[in-house]
């Protein structure tokens, strides 16, 4: 119920189950806007008494079911269930600055979701994270390559805030305890750093037709040990253990939680941070930068949110297979793409030569 | 003042493309019981009790006056204030006490209690039996206390229904439906079984055998005094399913087995009414089964709201759901109490086929339901029903069901198996 929700204030990852659902009144596209809350949403008819309809039977919508946040015009998205599951367990988190290109957060994280309760643990670690990147990075010596470790540091800071809120999502000893992937992209005057864990991603879509669109970071998955190995990707995202990650947040993460870390200086174009709820539907970065052009396109105000509205259709109109969340950010730019592998000076970082 | 409750035992969970939902509602009541004969009185005009005695020529001397001593022990049992009647039935029925004079139904009380034994000591079993007429004149009697809520009566007979055509029974027993309670007894080994249990499942009833005349008086104190015990009457299941939707059947399943699917009152379009009788301090389980349209995967829907009420008001609730997913560990999953009630349903109805069957000649047939019955009671567990079937067959394998129809059952034997059948025993949680 709508009136049993209360604004959040519990520290990240001691919410309650009601808490981290709650992300205020939640408008929704696919569903016709009604009288009042008790109104069904479903069949218009009936009447919500005790949770459900009282004429068809459906109970009203969940608001963690569909998310939508826009913190700003330049940055926006959304975050839905899909068609297949039975619960949410994408979460995002999402925090801009007022003047574009100036400062962005976007954080997704996918729970996994044989686990217990990942949607309470994937909302916990996605604003755990947010915390720690809406702090601005140190300029230290005021250079590209100190201010890249610095966000390095912070990224990689934000994976570990982010694991131990995994970790206290649920009461200890569950047998099988949440987990979730973990990607961020964040913005500061128009330089992107991303950072990732698991198999949810970041693109960079420029859209200069000359600049190639690329994926930031690389998965922690069979998929991409198999695409390493040789293996095209058509068939490696495909195969049968395509979905299994290798590497991912919660009580049983692997030690090694460093990001794939990338750094690179803004052109005009998108950011998208989204899970494989979309990416399964369309993979190749280029093929990507064609949809959401065809989308924004179509759209009298492509607004990020309405664009990202647009992609969590087109991916629910292609089956809808698993929770599906898209997060974008719009950039002018400040001219020429140069690129730079981050370097943290705090643990070595694992470098992406086929993004340098 | 009586509190209700009701839990749902189920599985909300259905495969991609599933319709069928499944649940058990159990309700109890606790603070229902009304005053005992030994403590206190009751409102006058708030219960009414009739006594329904056989006193056809079958019943014989030694018969009408056992059942005569069990209708003393019956009236020894009812609470001071309540109306009574006691009436005498063969090829017709007649008011046996109150006289003529005091009306149909009189209070009782120290001194009607005492015209009452005295009017039984008069009994003489002569002529035939026509329980339809019984019935009617119950019916008649009860209908001069319109404003009397809880209405109840005890049919006792020992024979065949005859001098009346079963359709003109039929139309008796349609008549008294809603006007009045009725627990059955038959005594002895050569009444009809499911004659009387079409009766007592009708008007809300019990039904049961007596095997000898000198066990009636203790029976008889038993029922009149559980009746005693209901305090709460004008109660109903009230079954909600939602647009679309189709009700598939309403059955009580615990304490005994009572198909309530036709005898559904409209409430409203979603909505329809099943009596339910009076209430003691007790719990009875009841199996709704709803099939819906299937939603997607990931949906969830009410499938079932169940309200118990009094007077038209509710005041216990469960809802039944459904839940669509693709997780077979929670599709698959049978809930337990559904299951062995759906068993002990199967069971009771092998066990009447099987023995209707047998009365018909038809061994063959007889021998299969009766083993699957055996089959059933020895997966189950049910030893009390594995023991009354070894008195109607030689069980030669109960895991495959393999039987033998025994020469020598007696009829009491597969009298008493054809009772037992519809009682249950309770899942526990």
């Amino acid at each position: 119920m709508l009136a049993s929700a209360t604004p959040q204030t519990a520290p990240a990852g001691e919410e309650s189950p009601l808490d981290v659902g709650w992300t205020g009144a939640v408008p929704s596209a696919a569903v016709a806007p009604v009288d009042d809350e008790l109104t069904c949403h479903a069949c218009g008819q009936g009447r919500i008494v005790d949770g459900y309809c009282d004429h068809c039977g459906t109970p009203p919508p969940n608001p963690r079911d569909h998310l939508v946040e826009s913190p700003t015009s330049w940055v926006g998205g959304v975050c839905d269930i899909g068609r297949r599951h039975a619960r949410n367990e994408d979460a995002m988190s999402l925090s801009a600055a007022e003047a574009p290109g100036s400062r962005a957060v976007l954080v997704v994280c996918d729970g996994v979701s044989m686990a217990t309760d990942s949607h309470i643990a994937s909302l916990a670690a996605a604003k755990a994270a947010r915390a720690v990147l809406d702090q601005p990075f140190p300029k230290g010596a005021g250079t590209p390559d100190a201010w890249a470790a610095g966000a390095g540091r912070a990224l990689t800071g934000a994976v570990a805030r982010a694991n131990e809120a995994v970790a206290a999502a649920v009461v200890e000893d569950v047998p099988n305890p949440p987990s979730c992937t973990f990607v961020a992209a964040v913005v500061e005057d128009d330089v992107i750093v991303a950072g990732n864990v698991g198999d949810s991603r970041v693109y960079w879509l420029p859209d200069a037709a000359d600049e190639p669109a690329r994926q930031l970071g690389r998965d922690d998955s069979f998929a991409q040990e198999q695409m390493a190995a040789g293996v095209p990707r058509q068939e490696a995202e495909t195969g049968p253990h395509a979905h299994s990650i290798t590497r991912w947040l919660g009580r049983d993460a692997p030690d090694d939680l460093t990001p794939h870390l990338t750094t690179l200086t803004a052109t005009p174009g998108w950011l998208m941070v989204c899970s494989d709820g979309l990416w399964n539907y369309c993979s190749e970065a280029e093929a990507l930068r064609t949809l959401l052009h065809d989308a924004a396109g179509r759209l009298e105000e492509p607004t990020p949110t309405a664009v990202a509205q647009a992609l969590v259709d087109f991916a629910n109109e292609q089956g809808g297979r698993d929770n599906i969340t898209v997060a974008l950010a719009r950039l002018a730019g400040r001219g020429s793409s140069t690129t730079s592998e981050a370097t943290a000076s705090a643990a070595p970082v694992e470098g992406d030569p086929t993004d340098g | 003042m009586a509190d209700f409750t009701a839990e749902v035992f189920q599985n909300e969970f259905l495969p991609d493309g599933g319709t069928d939902v499944h649940a058990i509602v159990r309700v109890t009541s606790t603070g229902a019981s009304t005053a005992t004969a030994s403590s206190g009185t009751t409102d006058p005009g708030s219960a009414a009790e009739v006594i329904l005695i056989d006193t056809s020529g079958s019943m014989g001397r030694r018969g009408v006056q056992a059942a005569g001593e069990a209708a003393k022990a019956a009236l020894a049992e009812i609470v001071d204030g309540t109306l009574f009647s006691i009436v005498s039935g063969n090829g017709t029925a007649q008011i046996v006490y109150p006289y003529s004079h005091q009306g149909a139904l009189v209070p009782m009380s120290g001194h009607t209690r005492g015209e009452a034994n005295r009017a039984i000591e008069g009994l003489r079993a002569n002529g035939g039996t026509a329980m339809g007429t019984w019935l009617t004149l119950a019916r008649q009697i009860f209908e001069t206390v319109p404003h009397v809520t809880k209405r109840h009566a005890i049919l006792l007979t020992d024979g065949v229904n005859e001098g009346e055509t079963p359709a003109s029974l039929q139309a008796a027993v349609a008549s008294c439906v809603g006007a009045f309670q009725c627990d059955c007894r038959g005594v002895g080994d050569q009444w009809r079984v499911d004659e009387v249990r079409g009766i007592a499942s009708a008007l809300l009833g019990t039904v049961d055998l007596i095997p000898a005349p000198e066990e009636m008086a203790a029976e008889f104190e038993a029922m009149m005094r559980a009746s005693m015990s209901r305090g709460i009457a004008n109660s109903e299941l009230r079954v909600w399913v939602p647009q679309g939707a189709e009700l598939l059947f309403v059955k009580q399943v615990s304490p005994t087995l009572e198909d309530l699917t036709s005898r559904r009152t409209v409430v409203n379009p979603l909505t329809g009414a099943y009596p339910t009788g009076a209430w003691s301090d007790e719990s009875r389980d009841y199996h709704v089964a709803v099939r819906l349209p299937a939603r997607t995967l990931g949906q969830e829907q009410l499938a079932a709201r169940v309200q118990f009420s009094l007077g038209g008001d509710p005041v216990a609730q469960a809802l039944v759901k459904a839940k669509w997913s693709n997780d077979d560990s929670l599709t698959t999953r049978i809930d337990p109490a559904v299951a062995a009630y759906t068993g002990q349903a199967e069971l009771a109805t092998v066990i009447q086929e099987g023995l209707a069957a047998k009365a018909a000649g038809q061994d063959d047939v007889a021998t299969a339901k009766l083993g699957r019955a055996v089959q059933l009671a020895d997966a189950t567990g049910n030893d009390e029903m594995t023991t009354r079937l070894k008195k109607v067959v030689e069980i030669d394998d109960a895991d495959t069901g393999t039987v033998r129809l025994k020469k020598s059952a007696s009829k009491i034997d597969e009298m008493s198996l054809d009772t037992a059948s519809t009682k249950t025993s309770r899942v526990r949680r």
